[in-house]
Formats: C-alpha cells, structure tokens, sequence
C-alpha cells in the first residue's frame, strides 16, 4: 500500500533521508521511532507529497506521489501532532467542512456517527473548538481521516503531549482503523506507545533506517536498549 | 479547479471573517472615516457651485447694465467664466483642488485659468484632503490585508493546510476560494456604501440623477470591485508565499508603501524631469515674444501690417484708410487679435501636450501599480481630470476670442474710422451675446483618456490570477 524504493531527500549537502527502503501492507502500522532530525517528517511530508524526493520514489497503492501528488490524496489522510483546525467551529462543523472539502456529502447523523467511531463524547458535539483538550481535537482528526475512507493514514507524532489515557485511547482507535486494512504510518518519540501498537517498528538515525523490529518479537525494555544503542 | 470546493472555502471564510470582532471594528472606523469624506466632500462642491453661481450671476448682471458704450471698451471691460464642478467631484476631488475653476477673459490677452484651491489653502490642503476615492483607494487596501494577511500563512502556521490539502480539494481551489471569500467580504462591506455615497451625493448637489452620470457611478463601482479584486489576490499569493503571518504581514505592508507611497511620487517626479514643463512665467514670456515676432500692430512700419493695410485699401479701391467704408483700427485690433489667439493656442497645446506625456508616465506605471491605475480612471470618470481642467482653458480661449471677434465686427461695421473713440453703439449689442457654458467631457473621452489605465486594471486582474496558479503549483509554498 505505501511503498519507498531507495527514497532520498537531500538539502545542498545535507541529507535528511537517505535511500529508505519501505513497504507497508493494508492492516499494518509501522512506526518510525527515532530523535528530532532523524528523518521522520521528511519521510512524511515525501509520502504527502509537499516535498519532492531528490531520487528514488514513494508511491502510494502504485502510484508515484512525485508524480501525481494530487491523485494520491484520495487514498490518504494525515493528521499533526496537533491538529489545531478551525476554532471557531464546532467539532461537527470542521467534520463537516474537511469531509465537503474531500468530497463527501455526509448528514449531521453520519458526522455525529464518524466522530462516536473516534471516540469524542456526544455532548462536545457542537461545542467550538477553542475548548477542547488536545486529545479531543486529535479525536475530531481522526474522524477527518476515517471520514475520507482513507486507505492510508499518516501520523505525525500524535500521540505527544496526550494524558495517558488519551493516548491510550488512541492507540485503540489506529488500531481498529488498522484491523479494517488501512496501512497506517506513524512516526512517534513513545516507544512505548509504538510497542504497543505498532506490528513492526523501524529506528531511524541521521536519514537512516537503522533497523526494523517486528514489534512482537521484542519487549519495551528490549527495545528502549536497542533505540538509545542505535541513537 | 472545482467550482464546489473553491465556494465550500469561500463560504468558510466569510463566516469566519464575520465571526471575529476585529474586521467589523476595522470597518466602522472606515464607515465613519468615509462617510465624513462624503459628507465634507458634498459639502464643499455644493458650497462651490453656489458662491460660483452668485459670481456668475454677478459678473453677468454688470455686463448685461453696461450703458452704451464704445464696443472696444465693452471688449477690455473683460468678463469672467467659471467652470461648475462635476456631480461626482465631491467623490474624487482628483486635480480639482490643484486647478483653478475660473478666467477672466478680455481682449488682446489670453489670461490663464486662476484660483485654485492650493492658491487659497487654507491649510486644510497642505495636511492633505480626505476624499472618498481616496479612503477607498488607500486605506480599503490597508483594510483587505489586515483581514486578509494570514489567510493561508496563518494555516501553514498551525498545520491545517497540510490536512486541508490531504483533502480532495487542490492548493488552487484553496487560493481562489480563499480569494472569493475575501473579495466577497470586501464588495459586501464598500461597494454598497460607495454606490449609495455616489447616488446621494449627486442627488443632493444636482437634485436630480442624469443617466450620464448614473452609467459613471455604475463604472466606478464596477471598477472599484475590480480594484479590490486585485488586492485581495495580492494578499491571498503574499500569505500563501509567506512561511509565517508575521512574514506576510511585513512583506504586505512593504507593498503598501511602495504602491501608495513609493511608486506614486517616483512616478511624478520621473514624469517631471523627462518632459519638463516651462513655468508660468517662462509660457508668458514665450508667448509674448512670438506675438511680437508676428507684428506689432502699434508699429506703423511693421511689414505684416504694412501689407494688410496695402490689401485692404486694394480690396476696397481707395488710396488712404479714412476713405475705407469699414474702420481700419477694428480691422488691425481682429488681426492683432487672430495672430495672438493662433500663437497662444500653439504654446498651449504644447504645453499640455508636455503635461499629458508627463501622466502618461503614470499611467504606464499603472501596470506596476494598481493604485495609480484606479487614481487614473477614477479621476476621468468623476470629472476632476487633466483633460476636464484642459477642455475648460480650451473652450474659454474659443469663447474669449469669437466675443471678441464679435465686439470687433461691431467696431468694424457701425463705428466711423474718424473721431472713433467719441462714438458709442447701443448695449443690446452684446446683451445678446450668448453666455458661456461648460461643456464637460463625454463619458467615451474619458475613458479614452483613462484607456491605459482599463487596460492596466484588467492586465493586472488577469496577472493576479496567472500569479495564485503559479503559487499553487509549486510545492515550497505549500509548507
């Protein structure tokens, strides 16, 4: 589903990515662990297509992003590690604004429905933006997602700064996104979070993907040695 | 480009724009500030056109109950023509303050236009006037990038604009959308107020709507909408090409003061010094010179009149001009007075033809700015121009000399040669001369006049677009 075949991103002599070789399958999460500068948001932003890869390709379902980076949006949704949206409108009324914007013409019931399926309780419904928690409003961009039946879903760190029950609750909603085949990608600090809910996990250094660990094969601590080794 | 999408945005952002308190504070103090234009512009015209109108009367009455007099006396007694502003002056004062409104006119002199509102200032001017043309050329600009500067870069800024352009719609639809939001906010908040300024302001100084100037104020506020069309698209590219709001604020008020600050007066100065215009004393003196150049009808060896006294008493068959059944001196005063009027109207429109090349400069600029395009053609429109001031010298010089021409055939026909200047003619003479009219500039000569300035408009609307496509296609300003 998403693919990066020797992918690479260079800036002068700088090399913020260099030849990552990735394949993602529908249903799978893979998270990308590693420090600020490793890679992981270049690699993103390459898969979003708001850069341009200086050689090799990301394609998303067989479809070069270079190449057709408006064509690729259909299938993909993304959400910031804070999603901040409009705070004047309500919950339902962003829902409503970024779901017209991709396309779909939903009833209020079925916002209401999508926004249940992220998680956010009925009464913040048609409360504004402005005051809700940031857990709440990365609900709401989850919802976004699901409403757009994206196949891929690109996170960026979006579990930092959450309590850890919205987190956690968090972690549960990827991962029944993940268990209808939406090959999901996120790049994260938590290495707790990415044990917990990722199938395979991938630590990147300087550009480069050191390793990659199927994530039931390796225990938190295990894999705290092997990051803070690898970084 | 997706029509749905592009008005889902527009729609976002008037609602959004409408939910903040800060634009509508911003345009209650434009409302007010404009309103005050209006009010003091209306104010002044109506004034204006009143004193002239008690000078007209005046200066008529004393012409019309002058005795019986020798007509050559009737022609230095002068008279005195004034120009009414325009309806739509009180709207743009444009040129009208600098120029002046009326003429003495007498005979053998070609007196130039007189009193201006700069000749008179009482101050006011030199803090500068505040009309309504230019709260809505100036500070609407200010207005638009002040609720328009961080309309994408503000998104950039907090992340949406990723997830929005992770939707279905393109960073194009999001440009233009965002650009139909804002133009739209703008139209709804001045173009209404500026068509009712227009209409009640006219009604109040003329009492009553002409379909001339009904079609003027239909064009201005087309124009106007195209005006802040232009400046929307400018501040929409400039946030999208801008990292961060603050950027973008900064780089829009840059724009600002180079549009409506740098640009303009570069524009006058540069205009002045390639085509330099002489002084009022050096055009005179110019003049003067030329004429006796000609021939100096009091010189009685002067060869130009040497040879039309020797055509005339050939024309006639008699050997001395108190024989002739016309009186000579009125036949010398008419070509002194042929010979002055054709020398001063070559200076003239050379001296205009100077002025026009120095606007000329302006209005190429106005591809470079938008604002001296709107300054151009709404100047034109509303009557306050160059060639409005230009086409009233004309038509008092035309009037100066077919009254004077008059007076001399009067002097020629019914005036003995011998002991002239104790004979007297009846008044009814020159009571029954026509008075003088203004004849205003039709709206098609306008706009000829303002034709490069359209066309900078239109280029510039048209420039705009070309400049978001570009914007939206390139993947830096997406982040």
């Amino acid at each position: 589903m998403l693919e990066a075949k020797n992918l690479t991103k260079r800036y002068g002599s700088h090399t913020a990515l260099n030849k990552l070789n990735l394949s993602i399958q529908p249903g799978e999460i893979f998270a990308l662990l590693g420090q600020n500068g490793a890679g992981k948001t270049t690699t993103i932003n390459l898969f979003l297509g708001f850069i341009e890869p200086t050689e090799g390709s990301a394609s998303i379902n067989g479809i070069s992003v270079a190449e057709n980076p408006q064509e690729i949006k259909k299938y993909l949704a993304y959400i910031p590690e804070t999603v901040m949206l409009y705070p004047n409108l309500t919950g339902l009324e962003n829902l409503e604004y970024f779901s017209s914007l991709a396309g779909f013409d939903y009833s209020k019931k079925e916002l209401g429905g999508l926004l249940t399926t992220a998680g956010l309780q009925a009464q913040a419904f048609d409360q504004r933006l402005a005051g809700y928690s940031k857990g709440m409003r990365q609900k709401v961009g989850i919802a976004i997602a699901v409403a757009k039946k994206a196949k891929v879903l690109l996170l960026d760190e979006p579990t930092s700064g959450l309590d850890p029950k919205a987190s956690n609750e968090f972690s549960q909603i990827i991962q029944s996104l993940a268990a209808n085949g939406t090959a999901i990608l996120m790049a994260t600090h938590d290495i707790f979070r990415a044990k917990e809910v990722a199938s395979r996990i991938g630590i990147m250094k300087e550009g480069n993907l050191e390793s990659v660990i199927d994530a039931s094969m390796i225990s938190a601590n295990e894999l705290e040695s092997l990051y803070l080794k690898t970084v | 480009m997706h029509f749905k999408f592009i008005t889902i945005i527009a729609r976002q952002e008037w609602a959004s724009i409408f939910r903040s308190k800060i634009p509508l504070a911003l345009f209650s103090v434009l409302l007010v500030v404009s309103l005050l234009a209006t009010f003091t512009g209306w104010q002044y015209v109506s004034k204006f056109n009143h004193q002239q109108k008690n000078a007209h009367q005046q200066v008529h009455d004393q012409w019309m109950s002058q005795p019986n007099r020798h007509p050559h006396r009737v022609a230095h007694y002068g008279y005195m023509v004034f120009r009414e502003k325009s309806p739509l002056s009180f709207f743009d004062f444009g040129l009208d303050s600098y120029v002046g409104n009326s003429v003495f006119l007498e005979a053998h002199r070609q007196n130039t236009v007189n009193m201006s509102e700069a000749g008179f200032s009482n101050g006011m001017l030199r803090f500068g006037e505040l009309s309504m043309a230019m709260v809505l050329q100036l500070l609407v600009p200010l207005f638009i990038i002040f609720i328009g500067f961080q309309t994408i870069s503000g998104l950039k800024q907090n992340g949406v604009l990723k997830i929005l352009l992770c939707q279905k719609a393109s960073y194009l639809d999001i440009l233009i959308g965002k650009t139909a939001g804002l133009t739209a906010v703008v139209w709804a908040l001045f173009l209404p107020l500026l068509l009712v300024s227009l209409i009640a302001g006219n009604l109040l100084i003329t009492g009553e709507i002409q379909g001339e100037t009904l079609l003027r104020t239909l064009l201005l506020t087309f124009l106007y909408a195209l005006y802040f069309l232009i400046i929307t698209i400018l501040v929409v590219a400039v946030s999208a090409m801008s990292k961060s709001s603050k950027n973008a604020l900064m780089v829009l008020v840059l724009i600002w003061m180079l549009f409506f600050i740098v640009i303009p007066k570069s524009a006058q100065s540069l205009g002045g010094s390639l085509h330099e215009a002489p002084g009022k004393i050096a055009f005179e003196q110019a003049i003067e010179q030329d004429v006796s150049e000609q021939g100096d009808s009091h010189d009685p060896d002067d060869p130009h009149f040497a040879s039309l006294k020797a055509n005339t008493l050939k024309k006639y068959g008699v050997d001395s001009i108190s024989h002739l059944p016309v009186n000579y001196g009125a036949l010398v005063m008419q070509e002194g007075e042929n010979i002055s009027s054709n020398i001063f109207n070559e200076h003239f429109d050379r001296l205009i033809s100077i002025y026009k090349s120095q606007n000329a400069v302006s209005s190429v600029l106005s591809f470079i700015d938008p604002y001296l395009a709107i300054r151009n053609i709404s100047m034109n429109l509303s009557g306050t121009d160059f060639d409005s001031f230009t086409a009233f010298q004309k038509q008092t010089e035309k009037y100066r000399f077919e009254k004077t021409k008059k007076l001399n055939e009067i002097h020629l026909t019914q005036i003995k040669y011998q002991n002239d200047s104790k004979q007297k003619v009846s008044a009814k003479n020159w009571q029954e001369q026509p008075d003088f009219a203004f004849q205003p500039l039709t709206i098609n000569q306008n706009l000829t006049a303002g034709g490069l300035s359209l066309t900078a408009l239109l280029a510039w609307v048209l420039a705009g677009f070309g400049a978001l496509t570009y914007v939206s296609s390139k993947r830096a300003y997406q982040l």
